[in-house]
């Protein structure tokens, strides 16, 4: 069976509210009508979808009892198991955060437009059934960080999990998601967020994907920001197979400003793959993006990012970093940072660097009595925690380090170091 | 404690130090001087084991150990300890994981218990008091966005913390004004015991008002071409390094 | 400087444009298999230069011309092209006395007065009109060492040896669409080779000059340095005015054995179009070195003010252990020119090393890319690349891109890649004219320090003449 002929009796079983429905059989056409991304296409190049092809995924049968437990999370939750909503915490009413049948208002008015340009957005548009949608109103500033929780659960499933955020004029929040999956069988999330800045508006959004041997995760998040927005994105790629993040905003009025952290391990044979894509569309707006990303075993890590500062904005301010470490025979780092400049008032810069641990910080390390491998810990560690500034500020570094220092690669053990008395 | 014989040392083919002989006995304080480029770092670098320099010739013993053929971790496990010229940066290593991990290192090999957290932090703010360092240093990371006095300290801080038998100081003096130079000096002089051995690396004599040396040795041209009380240091201050180089053509150095 | 005045661009008439009345020896109009016989057939070449010809051109057949660069132009029409002509008497004067006067004033206009140039700089220059070689100086001195310096053609002749080991062997005749073009009608060129152990005395020099209507221009170059070998060849061209498009691809091919060292030195000059884009060369230039051998080392360097497209990457393949590649680059684009460049270093053996320095320039509505590729297979351990692409520029309608792609295998690999974009501000204009300069004294201050990286590795009057192209090419960009 094709994956068209899948997606299509899939969006049959999924009994939808007609104003929604017309939307999600549109939708299924222009996916259709392009299908899957290949490795022809130049920003696919390094990520092949095959798999996708050969594992015949569905979507999870209807009232299937298997959950995951929920470990505590430090703030307000709503929890996902496959396509269900298991837990909501009621501290904020439904109005603010809810499923995105509950939200009609914003759905109407902003679902499904910035991600028109994706055929995974669109098949996600068509077919999605765990929705969320994140509504701040004008100068409404939580105090509780909002967590969602997209687990995984039966095996060889495709989830469509979908976020819609709207923020109003000079609101503030701290939205968490969390993607994981209960072990290692074929499963495939193809998550989409579009959020909305209204000017004024401050969103703090830090994106956890843990996920296991099985797991395909392919995601795009595309930021709107109004004036004097601030959007600050972490993304941390810990876990899945495959792992292709789709990340683009648009800075789109002045005074808009973006901030983008990433991290990624890429060990075992995980392949993981970062697209970024920031359109300076108005004058006075600045982008900071800062990736640092670690291969070994047989992993791969690609860093693709694109900064574009349109024709007759002034004063844009843009850079990137992308920092990298390869560590084994096997593994693989691609870099691409680029700079797309139309005007000629503007600050841009980026910078890439890939290479191993530092040696001389290994000696150093050394000469302290540490031993190689710890040594190797503690700069693997100290290279990734350097990634937690955004975290930081949300108070959620205790939450998120553990899970940080548990996904580090493992590296090959040194030779047993002898026992030195003095 | 230490033995040097004839020590050889080239890097990339090109030789630099051409047999170094130096006994070190615990409770002593040796100083070794010399011009820029005489072979001073490269002695101490190998000494703690960096890589990147090829011993041609000569063996080093320290406490019974063939250290050439020691690790650099189980060199300072051993009791080594390399006060570097310049301290690395290490971005995202907070100072007190990289002070306790080491410390805890060594303690095991010296078949101590390790230390847990709260004893580690009683125990190190007895040294930052020392070295009249402030606390925040301990979160930052390590050497990052450091001083170079700070940075000088903090190294002092890792010996006071580590306790070494044997401490080489390699140009900590360097780069100090005149209160930092008396609070490492003052670090330095506290961990000096009856059996522990100190070797100060400098270039100018001045640290030696604070650390008072058993012996100087001068090198040139990689090796020692003499070797003296505390008044060589001062008489080297006087006349400078130029006469050496007469001098070496005929004198035999002292034993 | 504000953007309206920005806004009135340079009128600068391409002070270099002329055309030369001299009788051509031209081939019917259009590409086929009976033309690449027939350009083989004139040059008297041997069977397997036919073959390997045809080869190339049943190659291009199967080809699209490539549409992945941010360059955008009218169609190129390759059945419109004549893709030979020859100067009268293509057989090839012996001595200066014997090029066509009418020649040696073209030159004399160029500012390159060929006699004298010689004897002041010491400069060998086998200089191209159209497409055959008409003179060869020098010649003598370089036979002695053993060098051989002369035509392509000559080189098939003499040398069919050397040329059938070396042809190819770095840019196949399948490489690319322009190359397979090339490979299958190139006309003219120059070869080098330096035997062992020689160090070439002089810098080499050729003087290329597209001038035949329709002629198209296809340059193949070869330079082989073997075993600890050295040679400098400078490369410089200028074209007269014309108003339809010309296509220029060439290839240049260089060789490094063991322990030999390539630098290649190019002031690329040729007709830019007018200021709205009518005109001018489309250059679309495949290079690339091999160094071969341990230690070997190739170094280009390029200056790029000219052609209204210029479509090139002169690349390295570090194949021998310890091998050095270099890439130093000035691409200015003004008016409508649109630069797409870059390099490729491709690290394969052991303890490679690459260095990058890119500077674009935008002025007027000019569009500038720098595209590379840094790639370190797996076996490339210890392998070093820095590269630095740095882009200036000036007034609101201009572009600069930077897409630099760095794919690395080997985990002892360090590789740095730095960019940064800026323009000539206001301000800076503004301190400097305050100590009393002229504002075009300021811009040329400015570029020629923005660029001083790149023309430190050019030979000294090379520089010299970069950085003059370079205030003519921005006349009239500012203020």
């Amino acid at each position: 069976m094709t994956t068209d002929t899948l997606y299509t009796e899939a969006l049959a079983r999924i009994a939808s509210p007609g104003w929604l429905a017309d939307g999600r059989r549109l939708a299924l056409d222009r996916y259709l009508a392009s299908g899957l991304p290949d490795t022809r296409d130049e920003d696919w190049r390094y990520t092949s979808l095959e798999q996708l092809e050969r594992q015949a995924l569905r979507i999870p049968d209807a009232g299937a009892d298997t959950m995951l437990a929920i470990e505590d999370y430090p703030g307000a939750l709503m929890a996902f198991a496959d396509n269900r909503l298991i837990w909501q915490d009621t501290r904020l009413p439904t109005r603010m955060l809810g499923t995105l049948e509950d939200a009609e208002a914003p759905v109407r008015y902003g679902l499904g437009t910035l991600s028109e340009d994706s055929a995974l957005a669109q098949l996600n548009l068509a077919l999605w059934q765990e929705g969320v949608c994140l509504h701040a109103p004008a100068v409404y500033r939580p105090r509780l960080p909002v967590f969602l929780r997209f687990a995984a659960v039966q095996a060889e499933v495709m989830l469509h999990p979908r976020v819609l955020v709207v923020m109003e004029p000079h609101s503030d929040a701290i939205l968490v998601e969390h993607y994981l999956a209960d072990g290692d069988a074929p499963h495939w999330q193809n998550a989409v967020a579009e959020i909305f800045l209204k000017p004024g508006a401050h969103l703090t959004h830090i994106r956890l994907i843990e996920g296991g041997e099985g797991a395909t995760h392919t995601h795009l998040v595309s930021v709107h920001q109004g004036r004097d927005s601030q959007y600050r994105g972490l993304t941390l790629s810990l876990g899945g197979r495959l792992v292709r993040q789709d990340i683009q905003v648009t800075l789109a009025d002045e005074g808009a400003e973006a901030r983008l952290d990433g991290l990624f391990v890429a060990d075992g044979r995980r392949h993981v793959d970062h697209h970024l894509r920031i359109d300076h569309a108005a004058s006075h707006t600045t982008s900071r993006t800062t990736w640092r990303g670690m291969a070994s075993g047989r992993g791969r890590g690609i860093f693709d990012g694109r900064v574009l500062v349109r024709h007759g904005t002034l004063q844009a301010d843009a850079r990137q970093d992308s920092r990298n470490l390869l560590l084994s025979p096997h593994a693989e780092i691609d870099a691409k940072p680029q700079l797309e400049i139309y005007s000629d008032d503007v600050k841009c810069g980026h910078g890439a660097t890939v290479g191993r641990l530092d040696e001389d910080a290994l000696f150093y390390l050394a000469s302290r009595g540490i031993d190689p491998a710890t040594a190797r810990d503690m700069l693997l560690l100290g290279f990734a925690d350097q990634a937690l500034g955004l975290a930081d500020d949300a108070g959620l570094r205790d939450w998120l380090q553990p899970r940080l220092a548990a996904a580090l690669p493992v590296l090959p053990k040194a030779a047993n170091t002898r026992e030195v008395r003095p | 404690m230490l033995t040097i014989h004839d020590l050889h040392v080239s890097i990339q083919g090109r030789p630099i130090l051409q047999g170094i002989d130096l006994a070190v006995k615990p409770g002593e304080v040796h100083a070794i001087m010399g011009p820029n480029g005489s072979g001073k770092s490269t002695l101490a670098q190998v000494l703690a084991g960096r890589s990147g320099y090829e011993v041609t010739r000569g063996e080093v013993t320290y406490l019974d150990h063939d250290l050439l053929a020691l690790a650099p971790e189980e060199r300072a496990r051993a009791g080594l300890f390399l006060a570097f010229q310049y301290p690395l940066e290490i971005p995202g290593v907070a100072n007190v994981q990289l002070l306790r991990t080491a410390l805890n290192a060594v303690r095991r090999a010296r078949g101590q218990e390790e230390m847990d957290a709260f004893d580690f932090l009683e125990y190190v703010k007895d040294k930052l008091a020392l070295l009249e360092m402030d606390d925040a240093l301990l979160y930052r990371a390590v050497n990052e966005g450091f001083s170079g006095g700070e940075k000088k300290r903090n190294e002092i801080l890792q010996m006071a913390v580590l306790e070494p038998r044997l401490a080489i100081l390699d140009e900590t003096d360097s780069g100090l004004d005149i209160d930092a130079l008396r609070v490492v000096a003052h670090g330095v002089n506290v961990l000096k015991g009856a059996d522990q051995a100190i070797v100060l690396v400098t270039h100018y004599q001045r640290l030696l008002d604070h650390v008072v040396p058993d012996y100087v040795h001068v090198l040139s041209e990689g090796r020692i071409v003499c070797s003296g009380d505390r008044d060589l240091a001062l008489e080297l201050e006087e006349k400078g390094y130029a006469w050496l180089n007469d001098e070496a053509a005929h004198t035999e150095p002292h034993p | 400087m504000g953007n309206d005045d920005l806004r009135k661009q340079l009128a600068e008439q391409y002070r270099w444009g002329f055309v030369t009345d001299i009788e051509q020896d031209t081939a019917p109009l259009g590409l086929s298999e009976d033309i690449v016989r027939l350009i083989s057939a004139k040059k008297g070449e041997p069977e397997f230069m036919l073959e390997w010809r045809l080869r190339a051109y049943r190659h291009w057949l199967t080809l699209k011309e490539p549409g992945w660069s941010t360059v955008r132009h009218a169609p190129i029409d390759y059945q419109g092209i004549h893709y030979y002509a020859a100067p009268r008497g293509s057989a090839g004067p012996k001595s200066l006395a014997e090029v066509d006067p009418q020649l040696l004033a073209t030159y004399e206009k160029l500012g390159i007065p060929l006699a004298e140039r010689e004897a002041l700089a010491g400069v060998a220059v086998d200089a191209v009109f159209d497409s055959v070689s008409v003179a060869t100086t020098f010649k003598d001195k370089l036979e002695k060492l053993g060098i051989v310096f002369c035509s392509f053609s000559e080189a098939v002749h003499k040398h069919p040896d050397l040329v059938r080991q070396y042809l190819g062997s770095v840019v196949p005749h399948t490489d690319n669409f322009f190359a397979s073009l090339n490979s299958a009608v190139f006309s003219d060129g120059s070869f080098v080779y330096v035997p062992k152990g020689v160090r070439c005395p002089m810098e080499l020099s050729t003087y290329f000059r597209i001038n035949a209507r329709n002629s198209g221009q296809f340059e193949r170059t070869l330079i082989v340095a073997d075993e600890g070998a050295y040679v400098s060849y400078l490369e410089g061209c200028t074209a007269p005015m014309r108003d339809e498009n010309q296509l220029h691809a060439a290839v240049v091919e260089l060789v490094a054995l063991k322990d030999a060292r390539i630098k290649y030195s190019t002031v690329q000059n040729w007709y830019p179009g007018d200021a709205e884009g009518r005109g001018g060369i489309y250059n679309f230039v495949t290079k690339r070195g091999e160094c071969r051998g341990e230690r070997a080392h190739i170094s280009w360097t390029q200056v790029e003010t000219g052609s209204a497209i210029t479509w090139k990457y002169p690349s390295c393949v570090l194949t021998g252990d310890g091998s050095v590649g270099e890439f130093y680059s000035v691409a200015l684009t003004n008016n409508r020119q649109q630069a797409d460049t870059g390099t490729k270093m491709i690290h394969v053996g052991r303890d490679t090393r690459s260095t990058i320095v890119s500077k674009g320039i935008s002025a007027g509505r000019g569009s500038n890319a720098y595209r590379g590729l840094v790639k370190v297979l797996k076996g490339a351990d210890n392998a070093r690349n820095h590269s630095q692409c740095d882009s200036l520029l000036m007034g609101p309608d201009c572009a600069a891109h930077t897409f630099p792609t760095i794919e690395v295998k080997n985990p002892s690999a360090r590789v740095e890649h730095e960019a940064s974009t800026s323009r000539i501000g206001e301000d800076q204009l503004f301190y400097l004219r305050s100590r009393g300069l002229s504002e075009e004294d300021a811009v040329g201050l400015i570029v020629n320090g923005f660029c001083k990286e790149v023309f430190n590795e050019l030979p000294m009057e090379f520089a010299v003449e970069a950085q003059k192209l370079l205030a003519v090419s921005l006349e009239g960009a500012v203020g």
